[in-house]
């Protein structure tokens, strides 16, 4: 009996085999495919147990963190907002039955301490403490971000302030915006009931409007139209345009027509400190579909814009397809009308090209993160999007814009103390039957000799409401000149 | 009373790993609760003090009752318990407190029978007893009023306050039964009065007893829809047949006749089809029965190579993560490396007991080492196996690790069967004194006052 004795050892060894082999496959073959299945919430479960980072602006406020809840609470750790809604759409929300968005999805491994190199760094304080988690450093201030937040009021829009040089953002406003704190409460049914009722807002309060969403540009985008314009060689800034008040574009007999009806013309100077519509429809139609559409992509329209931001939008102007037989489109799409869409912080990269003599940097919120010693583990170094536009382009622009600060309609935007900024309007008519409504921008940087601060201020038309009534200018110039005045009056943070 | 070299080196080598054993679970159960709730919860400290102390219990039971016994089956035993112990407080504070009253039970069961059977063979006289008494556990569930039917397998008794799975005992009972049996008629059997083809048949007459014992198990497991037992009874018949008879034509006999019973089987009920539904694919069931299956597959993912930790994972999200899918539990908080130490604590203990089979010099006990072996190296590969889906699930406790008095009880009984048959053959092989048990003293002692009496 001892022959078959041994051989049943023999089998159930080879049965115990087959389990190890399946273990292996379990919990190393399929680990990654299993772990990542929705359905397997238990790393985010493990994750609301273990002390996450902070988030924390320029000047060391704290936008986010984890405090260690009571006892009795389902989880050890609870994600606090302490500036609440003030920087909802850059932060993000971090929830355990509904994800997370913004720097909480994209920075989620920094703030687990989970990225390769910290864990490299944990492996030497194994017995010291378990405390690996990582924070983000921003390059954005909440005394600025307060002061664009006052100054935009309850009114539905965005405020985008950028470094020029670097493509820093300082302050990113986007209005109507919510406090992340109310969704990340642990009370999962909780959750459901604010989400369910941000969602259904009119105003889109989870959407991160300054570079999520698209407006009609309106005036605001002859900038781009003149500087395709210049460095096509069709216009000059002697360039004389006739004083009319309606343009007959080709391909049909409906004519179009100054900003209000009125007569506009004169000198390109002129034209575009007084924001004549018809000498751009004129300069769209002379560059035609080709040269227009190719400007407009040298400018980063049609893709999204390089934030470090998850889902950014991209702005639109549109395909030559699109245009040859519609060269009316085209000729509208030259002051910003029509098909022509812009995202609020790629407007104010428009200004920062201008500033930055041309060249268009990829903007970033996040300055640099760092391990729980203090250690950098990343610095974002400035980077070059795309140079649309020579120099000798920029300064021809920078000239126009001044024109529009100081003569025409950009006056609102004059800076305190003398400082001179440059500066373009927009209203971008959103229909053209039925109760008017507009977008109101402006756009601009200062000091304009040796740009500090580049600036993008929309708000979006409601019907019957002030922004309709007025032009760009007079709406979101106000906003531009107090946020910019502030700037220079608290160059850096002072924590106020 | 006095011992040998081989006795007392095989007592200390049982301590030492007892010992070793013990300091694995206190170890692992510091990490659980510090993992848990940051704290020790104080009120089960003194209940796993009480658990190590009972091993310790069993071991020195051993030095007085079981001197040459094989050191290292015990002590494997041991360390199963421990680590099952601190999945269980981990799982469940209460469950925890109530393993501690079915350890001191299963230690006490294990004691007592050492104490009773003092030499193995002494069971081969008891083996239609064990017939009857098998027959009567296995039916027992199905009488109304005490049966009850938990998770849709109608297996557990109530009586009064206590419940119990008769069915962990029935299979050490018919363990015995064909271990006796097959002592007595395996070259009766194995000789083969018949031919057919290139198979000798025994007589029917020699074989009718194990194959109506066989079906009866079989048959009443199947009408209580417990398919793990039925599977495990199976697998003891054809196990026990093949090992006494030496012929390899009752495994094959053993094969085609499983695979007819699992046809049959998948063709007959329902149950049955969704298990092998769920074993092949448990995705479209992720919502139903399906569930825990998935649930198990993500705990051992998410447990990976080295496991969540102690206390860090989240085994709580699997279905009766205590008992039949505590291997689950185990596999994300200990990860690979811990499933795969308790697989090779099983395979230690399945070679540690075939090992007693193959010293042991007696065909009974040889055939009743290797049965009870088999059912602790097939019930644990049984449910190992549904748990990570090498074979449909049955549910079924995992040998001294899950949650469950019965289970705890009869496997402990078990062990105590394989100490006394391996320290049996000690004593024969003259490894250690073979002394007069305390039954023998008694009887000779009354034989001598019998004779005194008769004599003037």
């Amino acid at each position: 009996m001892n022959k078959q004795i041994r051989r049943l050892a023999v089998a159930l060894l080879a049965c115990y085999l087959v389990l190890f082999v399946q273990l292996n496959v379990l919990a190393v073959g399929r680990q990654q495919e299993l772990n990542a299945d929705p359905r397997n919430n238990r790393q985010t479960e493990r994750d609301f147990n273990r002390p996450r980072g902070s988030i924390v602006a320029a000047d060391g406020t704290v936008l986010a963190r984890s405090v260690p809840t009571t006892r009795g609470d389902q989880f050890k750790y609870q994600r606090e907002y302490p500036t609440g809604d003030l920087f909802g759409n850059v932060t993000g929300y971090y929830t355990f039955s509904f994800g997370s968005t913004q720097l909480e999805l994209t920075q989620n491994d920094v703030l687990m301490g989970d990225t390769d190199e910290q864990k490299l760094r944990a492996i030497g304080g194994l017995f010291s403490g378990s405390d690996n988690t990582g924070s983000v450093v921003l390059s954005m201030r909440p005394d600025v971000q307060q002061v664009a937040a006052d100054a935009l009021g309850t009114r539905e829009g965005s405020v985008v302030v950028m470094n020029p040089h670097t493509g820093a953002v300082i302050a990113m406003i986007s209005n109507p915006r919510y406090n992340p704190a109310d969704v990340a409460v642990h009370n999962s049914k909780r959750a459901e009931e604010v989400l369910t009722f941000l969602n259904a807002l009119p105003g889109k309060p989870l959407l991160a409007n300054a570079y999520q969403e698209r407006y009609m540009p309106g005036s605001s985008f002859k900038v781009i139209t003149t500087s395709i314009a210049f460095e096509n060689g069709v216009t000059a800034l002697d360039r004389q345009f006739p004083s009319t008040k309606e343009y007959v574009p080709p391909q049909t007999t409906d004519p179009i027509q100054n900003f209000g009806g009125t007569v506009c013309g004169g000198s390109m100077v002129e034209v575009f400190f007084r924001s004549c519509n018809i000498p751009f429809a004129q300069l769209a139609i002379e560059l035609g579909p080709e040269k227009m559409v190719e400007g407009t992509k040298k400018w980063g329209i049609g893709e999204k814009v390089p934030i470090d931001l998850p889902a950014p939008a991209a702005s639109g102007f549109g395909e030559v397809s699109d245009f040859t037989d519609q060269l009316p489109l085209l000729a509208i799409g030259g002051f910003g009308q029509g098909s022509t869409t812009m995202v609020p912080l790629h407007m104010a990269m428009v200004a920062s090209t201008i500033a930055n003599g041309g060249v268009m940097m990829k903007p970033h919120v996040v300055d640099a993160t760092l391990a729980h010693d203090g250690g950098v583990l990343s610095r974002t170094t400035p980077s070059v999007w795309k140079t649309p536009i020579a120099a000798t382009t920029a300064e021809t622009l920078t000239t126009l814009m001044i024109g529009v600060v100081n003569q025409g309609t950009g006056k609102p935007m004059q800076l305190d103390g003398g400082i001179q900024a440059a500066a373009k309007t927009g209203t971008a008519q959103l229909n053209t039957t039925g109760p008017e409504r507009s977008n109101a921008w402006i756009i601009g940087f200062a000091p304009a000799t040796d740009p500090q601060y580049a600036i993008a201020v929309v708000l979006k038309g409601g019907p019957n409401d002030e922004i309709s009534a007025g032009t760009g200018g007079k709406l979101a110039g106000p906003i531009a000149k107090t946020v910019l005045d502030y700037l220079f009056a608290h160059p850096s943070a002072t924590g106020g | 009373m006095s011992s040998s070299p081989i006795a007392a080196a095989r007592r200390r080598t049982e301590l030492g790993l007892i010992v070793m054993a013990a300091t694995i679970t206190g170890a692992a159960y510091t990490l659980a609760s510090l993992g848990k709730n940051a704290v020790i919860p104080p009120i089960l400290v003194p209940f796993l003090i009480i658990v190590l102390g009972l091993l310790v219990v069993a071991h020195l039971a051993n030095r007085v009752l079981a001197k040459g016994a094989d050191g290292t089956i015990l002590p494997l035993a041991a360390m199963l318990h421990g680590i099952g112990y601190v999945i269980i407080a981990r799982l469940s504070e209460r469950s925890a407190g109530l393993q501690t009253t079915w350890t001191f039970v299963a230690i006490l069961a294990y004691v007592a029978t050492l104490v009773i059977i003092q030499r193995a063979g002494d069971l081969a006289r008891y083996q239609w007893s064990f017939l009857a008494v098998g027959a009567a556990l296995l039916l027992l569930p199905l009488v109304p009023g005490i049966g009850n039917s938990k998770g849709g397998a109608r297996i557990w008794v109530s009586l009064g306050p206590i419940n119990f799975q008769p069915g962990e005992f029935a299979k050490i009972a018919l363990a015995l039964f064909f271990a006796g049996y097959l002592a007595d008629h395996r070259e009766l059997i194995a000789s083969g009065a018949w031919r057919v083809g290139p198979f000798h048949l025994p007589e029917l007459r020699h074989l009718l007893p194990i194959a109506l014992a066989w079906g009866f198990a079989v048959v009443v497991m199947v009408a209580e829809q417990d398919l793990g037992s039925s599977l495990l009874f199976f697998t003891l018949f054809v196990v026990m047949m093949w090992v006494s008879t030496e012929r390899a034509s009752y495994l094959v006999i053993g094969l085609v006749l499983f695979s007819g019973a699992a046809f049959a089987a998948w063709k007959l009920f329902d149950h049955v089809k969704t298990r092998v539904a769920i074993w092949r694919n448990p995705w479209p069931q992720y919502s139903g029965k399906g569930y825990q299956v998935v649930q198990a597959m993500f705990a051992f993912a998410n447990g990976g190579t080295g496991g969540t930790g102690l206390g860090l994972g989240s085994p709580n999200k699997i279905p009766v993560a205590k008992t039949d899918f505590i291997f689950a539990a185990i596999g994300e908080e200990l990860g690979l490396l811990g499933t795969t130490a308790i697989l090779i604590g099983f395979l230690l203990m399945i070679g540690g007991g075939l090992r007693i089979a193959i010293r042991a010099d007696r065909p009974f006990d040889k055939l009743l080492a290797t049965g009870l072996t088999t059912i602790v190296g097939m019930q644990a590969f049984i449910i190992i196996g549904g748990v990570t889906r090498v074979v449909p699930l049955t549910g079924i406790a995992l040998p001294f690790v899950s949650y469950g008095g019965s289970s705890l009880l009869a496997n402990y009984v078990l062990l105590a069967l394989l100490v006394r048959v391996s320290d049996s053959t000690a004593r024969r092989l003259g490894e250690t004194p073979n002394e007069l048990t305390a039954q023998e003293r008694i009887k000779a002692y009354r034989q001598r006052r019998a004779a005194a009496k008769a004599l003037p």
